[in-house]
């Protein structure tokens, strides 16, 4: 089983309506590249998902918004920020770095 | 089914702009198009520089786009659409947090109500901002039959 089967995965931008929407399909081409099926990928506003994000294992978000979820990231909740909201590349760098791609 | 740039010419939602302009200038500039037919109101263009100025520059991505918006089923917003703009000058940003410069020649000022039109014009253009020649002949067009001629040469990957 990939490490990220069954995991609770949230991508988020300010508005959740323009670049998260970007993010969640960049994430959805790694995860199908490593045929990895996640429980859920999610994406909203970062207002929604600062709390939300403590049910989720990985957050994904622009780099701008990385400490919003500094409290989720003490709680243990993986937050990856992204410079590039569009890069599969960058997506799927991140998450080998952590660990997370088999 | 029309690609973005083609429903863009044919909506006539686009701009093209030669003076040098502040970034607010410039969103408000964008958003004529839309204006123009009713798509949203003259004071939208407000709420996406309030967002910018609360957020930072992270509507700015690479190769001189910006893609300004609001969000979903804004106030102001009556039809989904995209106004684009193309200013000759490069708009400054200013820097993001990590003092990276953010700059924009390319404007895709978005206008959302309907979720599935605003999907499908998320979904092509990251098909277009990917695609950096496609982005290098928008950045040239000075006229509405540029822009098609140029995403004939360079068409864009199905996302």
């Amino acid at each position: 089983m990939a490490k990220l089967d069954n995991k609770k995965l949230m991508v988020c931008c300010a508005n959740g309506a323009g670049s998260s929407l970007m993010m969640k399909m960049a994430v959805q081409k790694v995860m199908d590249k490593y045929k990895i099926k996640p429980a859920d990928l999610h994406h909203c506003a970062v207002s929604d998902g600062k709390t939300a994000a403590m049910n989720y294992d990985v957050v994904f978000c622009a780099r701008n918004f990385a400490k919003t979820f500094a409290d989720a990231e003490k709680k243990g909740v993986t937050v990856i920020p992204l410079r590039n909201v569009m890069s599969n590349v960058e997506i799927e760098k991140a998450l080998k770095e952590r660990d997370l791609l088999d | 089914m029309a690609t973005v740039l083609q429903t863009i010419v044919e909506k006539k939602h686009y701009k093209f702009i030669d003076e040098p302009v502040t970034w607010q200038e410039a969103v408000r500039l964008s958003t004529e198009s839309l204006v123009a037919d009713g798509s949203v109101d003259a004071d939208y263009y407000q709420q996406i520089v309030d967002c910018i100025t609360k957020y930072g520059p992270y509507v700015v991505f690479d190769h001189y786009v910006a893609m300004p918006h609001s969000q979903e089923n804004a106030a102001g917003v009556h039809k989904t659409g995209i106004g684009f703009m193309v200013s000759k000058q490069v708009v400054d940003f200013g820097e993001d947090e990590d003092g990276e410069k953010k700059e924009a020649k390319l404007f895709f000022t978005l206008a959302a109500c309907n979720p599935d039109e605003h999907l499908n014009n998320i979904q092509q253009l990251m098909g277009v901002f990917t695609n950096e020649e496609l982005l290098d002949a928008l950045m040239e067009a000075n006229t509405p039959e540029d822009i098609l001629a140029a995403e004939a040469k360079y068409p864009c990957e199905e996302m």
